[in-house]
């Protein structure tokens, strides 16, 4: 099974994932009564889950009927396969991985409608525009991360020197590449928060080059769809009112983050875990408005986008149909 | 005493209390002045001093770090060397090898030789054996659950930099279950890059190290090359919050400063604010160029100003014990002055008061107070000497004024005084009288018969006033009894009295005098005048006629001069009326005379009146004229002509 589903979003403050499995239960049996439900998401705790958590410490899963367990993961755990070994119901994961299994799964809610993955170069080392990094050193995380900068590399007929990238960004910040993926609310204000101001460096999102590939969305197994709709439909709705609450309460959902990171052992601190709150905030509403009636949609054009890139680079043979992929 | 008592509580500003203002205040300021200016000189050299102190002390902590980081990173050299160098290599052999190093290096916690892809064993992609310390001794480690080394940072960047790295501190679970920081050192085989050698020093070691560091009361912490907190006395920020994030959080931009420099390897020492207490504080730090570290210290600097404060205590006590010397030396010069100036006072108090008994005694010295109090030691005693002569003066004044007054009574008792004078004669009243200014008068009258019918009257002003004129004119009036002799005119005894008076009179006495020979019987009267003032006649019909001067001199002041006479008559009813300057010249206080004009009128008026109340009167409204002050002698004869 092609699941790669390492996360790089927390990957500067990684060091204490050996503690993280703490919170991981193993094999816990899901959804032993209708209501009892497990989610799994791509990383330990952070901002980037800021909306599923606060459904939960909001009672707004309970409101909804469901008792939501929110499990995290770690380098070696991969939530998808969580769901379809049955010790999850939902999971987050990107239409790219998704799209790729060769077991259907349900989109029941696109939570962040814009890519954060991007490309940093230093102004330094004179990379100001795509076809400056030709020859050039990049790092780039495997995958589904090399998608997008596969891609990007193409449609601007860019041969760089690719070299694998790390957890963080130490190679990047001594020189030993001239360009890292990074992701925007995440590695970016790492390095940022390293000591290099934002105007030393260039930074290329791949959303502004025709290549925004929509990143976290809630799945479950189609067979789960089929048999407990109802029980996705509150997990949709109860998920975007949790992100809703944390986009009106970003303070009290920061205190809520914090609390989270130090009981998983995170080594993270407030302020970053602020900017990745702003930064993933933005993707929620990312081209379907600050209305919460309007969230949590994949849109049509980004679903065929990645479907299509993906088919280019021959990671799947046939587009999908929209509407056995997303379901609301 | 209760006017000295009065005069020393009037005293509203004493001189102590000014000297005080004037002496004290401004010692104070300067005092004042001088401690601030020491203190913050003081300070700033202590904080100087303590910077470069601390500087140094940093330096040498940085130091002392950088070679345990050299020597740890000395292993992976020389094993990379040896790999070179080998042309067989086995995992035995590598583990052999590590275990040796790790044995004879405490301070190496874990070390591997990370190989290429099929570099080691061609059966194999992943080889990375590894040795590190754990409770039971040494342990060896596989690449089981590393298989993704080639990503991790230890082992991509010195591949990628193709030169040796210290890695920032990380968790590795599998690596040994510790935070650690790697050196690791590339090795190339044939040319091409064959994988890399590392050595591992644990943090907790390195944090042991560190809290065994004292500096004076502060804190050290330790930042690594992108910021982070390596170690630091809040375990919160160890390996979470960077000098940056702090910048964020805090919203503290001198952070980021701070930490900008610190990763570019720079020395520095900033007053700074403490992240913890919030404490003015002062950081220095520094770098440990090996790993690119930066070692720092925060002393707060209440800590680098304590001696300082306590050398500024000592100093304000030594300053005000010396200001209270100080005040008290002005006090007690200050009463060294003030006594004997009160003293002085209460004596001149003394002497004001009319006490002259006594003199000031016991102020000492040799300046001026005690020269102003021989002053008014020597003013008393001439004071004394005043009161004396002054009361023999007004002894030996009063025994003039006694014989004076005795005079007085001998010069009265020469004028007749008794009136009517002649009783028995009917044909004329006669009156005089003698108003004298002083005691001692100088006008006179006299009247006598040189026979049966002829009356010789006369009225003259001596010239001066007290006993000279006195006796001049007791001289006078002895000579005119003389000179008028029956048969002889009055003229001729003027002329007669003149010789006599004129001749050795050295003293300059004169006379003015109008003699008259009156018969009683036909009423005649002839006249000499030597310059007094012309009497008038008032006639029954109230008409006045003026005995006009004839322009003779005076008596007494040159020999050989006649005398003119003039001749008319009293009618029965006539009023003669002989009068001395006093009378007209008498002065009002605004200054104008009685006059003649005067006279006349009040003679008009009268004449019909007793003489003695012609006089009376006349008398009388002199004095109101004058309101009281009589300067000249008055005097008055009256001769009237009976029907």
């Amino acid at each position: 099974m092609r699941v790669r589903l390492r996360s790089k979003a927390a990957a500067g403050f990684l060091l204490g994932m050996g503690l993280l499995s703490i919170g991981l239960p193993a094999a816990a049996p899901a959804g032993e009564s209708p209501d009892s439900l497990v989610l799994q998401v791509q990383w330990f705790p952070q901002a980037q889950f800021a909306g599923y958590l606060m459904a939960r410490e909001k009672g707004i899963f309970a409101a909804e009927g469901l008792n939501v367990e929110i499990r995290f993961s770690d380098e070696h755990t991969s939530p998808l396969t969580e769901v379809f070994e049955g010790r999850a119901d939902f999971c987050t994961a990107w239409i790219s991985q998704t799209l790729t299994l060769d077991r259907p799964v349900v989109n029941i809610c696109q939570v962040l409608q814009k890519s954060s993955l991007m490309l940093v170069a230093k102004t330094e080392s004179g990379i100001l525009q795509p076809e400056d990094m030709n020859g050039r050193t990049v790092a780039i995380w495997g995958g589904d991360f090399s998608i997008q900068p596969t891609a990007f590399f193409r449609k601007f007929n860019i041969k760089p020197v690719l070299v694998p990238q790390s957890y963080n960004i130490d190679a990047f910040a001594v020189g030993a590449c001239d360009v890292t993926s990074a992701m925007y609310y995440n590695e970016y204000n790492k390095i940022y928060l390293s000591g290099i101001d934002q105007e030393e460096l260039v930074p290329f999102f791949f959303s502004d080059y025709g290549l925004n590939f929509p990143e976290d969305g809630v799945y479950c197994t189609r067979e789960t769809y089929e048999t407990r709709p109802d029980v996705c439909r509150k997990m949709r709705r109860a998920v975007l009112k949790g992100w809703e609450y944390a986009a009106g309460h970003q303070e009290e959902t920061l205190d809520v983050l914090m609390d989270y990171c130090a009981s998983y052992h995170v080594r993270t601190n407030r302020a970053h875990q602020k900017w990745m709150l702003t930064v993933v905030l933005q993707a929620v509403v990312y081209g379907v408005g600050s209305d919460p009636a309007g969230w949590g949609v994949l849109r049509r054009d980004d679903f065929r986008r990645v479907a299509e890139e993906l088919k280019r680079q021959g990671f799947i043979q046939v587009v999908p149909a929209y509407e056995d992929f997303a379901r609301e | 005493m209760t006017v000295m008592r009065r005069r020393s509580s009037a005293v509203k500003r004493p001189i102590v209390r000014r000297l005080i203002i004037w002496i004290g205040f401004p010692l104070l300021l300067v005092y004042a002045a001088v401690a601030v200016t020491n203190y913050v000189q003081s300070s700033r050299a202590a904080v100087e001093r303590m910077n470069s102190y601390l500087l140094e002390l940093t330096n040498h902590h940085a130091a002392v770090l950088d070679s345990r980081f050299k020597a740890i990173s000395q292993t992976p050299l020389i094993i990379a060397e040896n790999i070179e160098a080998m042309r067989l290599l086995n995992e035995p052999r590598l583990y052999d090898l590590m275990e040796r190093r790790l044995a004879i290096d405490p301070g190496i916690f874990g070390m591997s030789i990370s190989f290429e892809p099929y570099a080691l064993d061609p059966g194999r992609e992943r080889c990375s054996p590894r040795v590190f310390r754990s409770a039971g001794g040494l342990e060896r480690a596989g690449t089981a659950g590393l298989e993704a080394y080639h990503t991790a940072d230890w082992y991509l960047i010195p591949e990628l930099l193709k030169s040796s790295y210290w890695t920032e501190p990380y968790y590795s679970a599998e690596g040994g279950n510790a935070l650690m920081c790697t050196f690791s050192h590339p090795f190339f085989r044939e040319g091409a890059f064959a994988g890399v050698v590392t050595a591992d020093i644990s943090l907790a070691e390195l944090d042991k190290t560190m809290r065994g560091i004292e500096i004076i009361s502060g804190y050290t912490f330790l930042v690594g090359r992108s910021g982070t907190f390596i170690s630091h006395p809040n375990p919160d920020f160890v390996m979470r919050e960077s000098l940056f994030s702090l910048a964020e959080m805090l919203d503290r931009p001198d952070l980021r400063a701070i930490g900008k420099n610190m990763i570019r390897g720079r020395q520095g020492v900033i007053a700074f604010k403490d992240l913890n207490t919030g404490e003015k504080s002062w950081m220095v730090y520094t770098p440990i160029p090996t790993c690119r570290w930066t070692f720092a210290a925060v002393i707060p600097e209440d800590r680098i100003l304590a001696p300082v404060k306590a050398q500024l205590i000592r100093q304000v006590i030594l300053m005000a014990m010396g200001l209270a010397g100080i005040l008290a030396v002005i006090v007690w010069a200050a009463y060294g002055i003030t006594n004997p100036l009160r003293k002085l006072a209460a004596f001149a108090g003394r002497i004001s008061s009319g006490d002259l008994t006594g003199r000031i005694e016991g102020i000492r010295g040799k300046d001026e107070i005690q020269e102003l109090a021989g002053v008014l030691n020597q003013m008393v005693g001439d004071l004394n000497q005043y009161i004396r002569d002054f009361a023999a003066a007004t002894k030996a004044k009063e025994s003039v004024e006694s014989e004076l007054r005795i005079a007085r009574q001998i010069q009265e008792s020469l004028l007749p005084r008794v009136f009517p004078p002649f009783p028995d004669r009917t044909e004329f009243d006669l009156y005089a009288k003698n108003a004298p200014a002083k005691d001692v008068a100088g006008d006179f009258y006299d009247f006598f018969f040189l026979d049966e019918d002829h009356l010789a009257v006369l009225i003259a002003d001596v010239s001066g006033k007290g006993v000279p004129a006195a006796l001049f004119m007791a001289v006078n009036r002895t000579l005119m009894k003389t000179v008028c002799r029956k048969g002889v005119g009055p003229a001729e005894s003027l002329r007669a009295a003149n010789e006599i008076l004129s001749r050795d009179n050295d003293a300059c006495m004169f006379t003015t005098m109008f003699l008259a020979v009156f018969n009683a019987r036909t009423g005649g009267l002839t006249y000499a005048n030597a310059g007094h003032n012309p009497p008038v006649i008032v006639s029954r019909d109230r008409t006045l006629r003026t005995l006009e001067s004839m322009g003779d001199v005076f008596l007494g002041v040159e020999t050989g001069v006649s005398y003119h006479e003039g001749r008319t008559r009293l009618e029965p009813g006539d009023l003669l009326m002989l009068y001395t300057d006093g009378v007209t010249e008498a002065a009002a206080p605004d200054g104008s005379f009685f006059g003649e004009e005067r006279l006349a009128g009040f003679m008009a008026e009268r004449r019909d009146d007793a003489l003695s109340a012609i006089w009376g009167r006349l008398a009388a409204d002199l004095d109101e004229f004058q309101k009281g002050s009589q300067f000249d002698d008055i005097t008055v004869v009256l001769l009237r002509r009976n029907e």
